[in-house]
């Protein structure tokens, strides 16, 4: 098994008997949606879409925080990340397995926000519904890696737990716009076509904060 | 004379306008073992904690192996074994899945036989399947020692190492750490008293407000004891 294997499948394991992650996420999500639908009370159509796309996202947002911190801060009891800086372990890997640990997280949570969105919202699972998938998949993505980057940043930070929101939310604020735009247009009933200018503008979101941890998550996690 | 294993060069640490550690020169060669001694507060972990790579000097060098501790390439980090204040244990996996875990990290060959190896070594073969949340913590401490010796390494870290442990633990930890400087290990330890390390041999360097004050030969040498550490007091 390859390093990242390994710590991809204890970060895993961890949640699985852990649990806390997962049921946080989806009850924040249940939230989040319940109380937007009835903020909006939306009617059917374009309108609908819309709203049905926002909540949608801002339930992505918010489960996307806490489980990047849960994916970093997993590793703060008992001093497990300096144990994983010291090993052969390639820094960049680390960062790999813990975006992938995040991106799991927040793609349950998100699946689960979906079909409450479609009973919410009064939608149908049909097309549409599947024609949101590369959006959300993205701005998943995207938000993982971001959120794991800062989570590591935060983590070493006294009032930690503020600055990953402050300094996130804002940074994703293209990419949630794009992700928006793309989800209401495909609940709408647009083609995947007519989205095409919001999926690049999250593939480039995408690659850039990839990147941005690949490169950088080494700097940050070690200490001073 | 061979090279030493563990180094440092004028090493200061400063936090802020604090100086932590202040013009600290200490080598550890193949073999042989120091010890650091000192009240609370002396620098003993921060010292460690240089040479682990885990911080960076301020002034001065933490050299393993001949290169800056803080750049350590992995090749050389796997030859490495620390064991911390902190345990650096999951408490929701289970002993033998920790060490699994590490010994994967650390490219052990057969890392599942490599853990129950270590788990019968440190007597914790019968609790091998049960997670570390539930352990006390002295079994928490021979566990941490296990995971920081299955890889064999050639240089071992030991800040305070029989902490929580009772008498049979001691005498385990201190069993497992002349077998690894019989076979080559350099060793560096802390503690506050020098009597348990002086026994396998050590070196004992007193550390007091981050300066070396003071250094001892061992008074316990035998014929079958690696000659001392190489120590110079600023």
């Amino acid at each position: 098994m390859s390093p990242f294997s390994a710590v991809l499948r204890k970060d895993l394991l961890l949640e699985v008997r852990g649990g806390q992650s997962t049921v946080a996420l989806g009850a924040l999500s249940l939230l989040v949606l319940v109380v937007l639908v009835f903020a909006f009370n939306p009617g059917g159509g374009e309108q609908g879409a819309e709203a049905a796309a926002g909540a949608l996202w801002v339930a992505l947002v918010f489960s996307g925080m806490l489980g990047a911190t849960r994916a970093v801060s997993a590793e703060n009891e008992n001093g497990c990340m300096r144990a994983l800086l010291m090993s052969p372990l390639d820094r960049a890997a680390l960062y790999a397995a813990k975006l992938a640990a995040a991106f799991i997280f927040m793609g349950i949570a998100e699946a689960a926000s979906i079909i409450l969105m479609v009973l919410f919202f009064n939608l149908e699972f049909d097309a549409r519904v599947m024609r949101l998938v590369p959006a959300v998949l993205l701005g998943a993505l995207g938000f993982a890696a971001l959120a794991t980057l800062l989570a590591a940043i935060s983590s070493r930070l006294r009032g930690g737990d503020l600055v990953l929101p402050l300094l996130a939310v804002p940074m994703f604020v293209p990419a949630l716009i794009a992700g928006v735009k793309a989800s209401a247009a495909a609940l709408a009933g647009a083609p995947l076509a007519g989205s095409a200018v919001w999926l690049k503008v999250l593939v480039a979101f995408d690659v850039m904060f990839v990147a941005a941890g690949y490169l950088l998550f080494e700097y940050v996690a070690g200490e001073e | 004379m061979t090279a030493a294993l563990i180094e440092t060069r004028v090493l200061g640490k400063s936090f802020g306008p604090t100086p932590i550690l202040r013009d600290v020169n200490l080598s550890v060669e193949a073999g042989h073992g120091a010890a650091v001694v000192g009240a609370n507060g002396a620098g003993k972990s921060t010292l460690i904690r240089l040479l682990a790579g885990l911080s960076a000097p301020s002034l001065g060098a933490a050299m393993l192996f001949g290169e800056p501790a803080r750049s350590l390439r992995p090749e050389l980090r796997r030859r490495v074994g620390l064991l911390s204040h902190q345990s650096f244990l999951y408490p929701n996996l289970t002993a033998r899945e920790n060490l699994e875990f590490y010994a994967t990290l650390y490219g052990v060959d057969d890392a599942r036989a490599t853990a129950i190896e270590w788990l019968e070594r440190v007597a914790l073969g019968a609790v091998a399947d049960s997670r570390v949340h539930g352990f006390s913590r002295g079994m928490e401490q021979r566990l941490a020692l296990a995971r920081a010796m299955l890889v064999r390494p050639d240089v071992l870290m030991l800040d305070e190492p029989f902490a929580a442990l009772d008498a049979d633990g001691a005498a385990l930890a201190t069993e497992l750490v002349r077998d690894a400087m019989d076979r080559g290990c350099a060793v560096l330890a802390s503690a506050h008293s020098a009597s348990a390390l002086a026994e396998l041999g050590f070196a004992i360097l007193t550390l007091s407000r981050g300066r070396l004050v003071r250094a001892e030969p061992s008074t316990t040498r035998s014929a079958a004891r690696p000659p001392l550490a190489r120590q110079q007091v600023s």
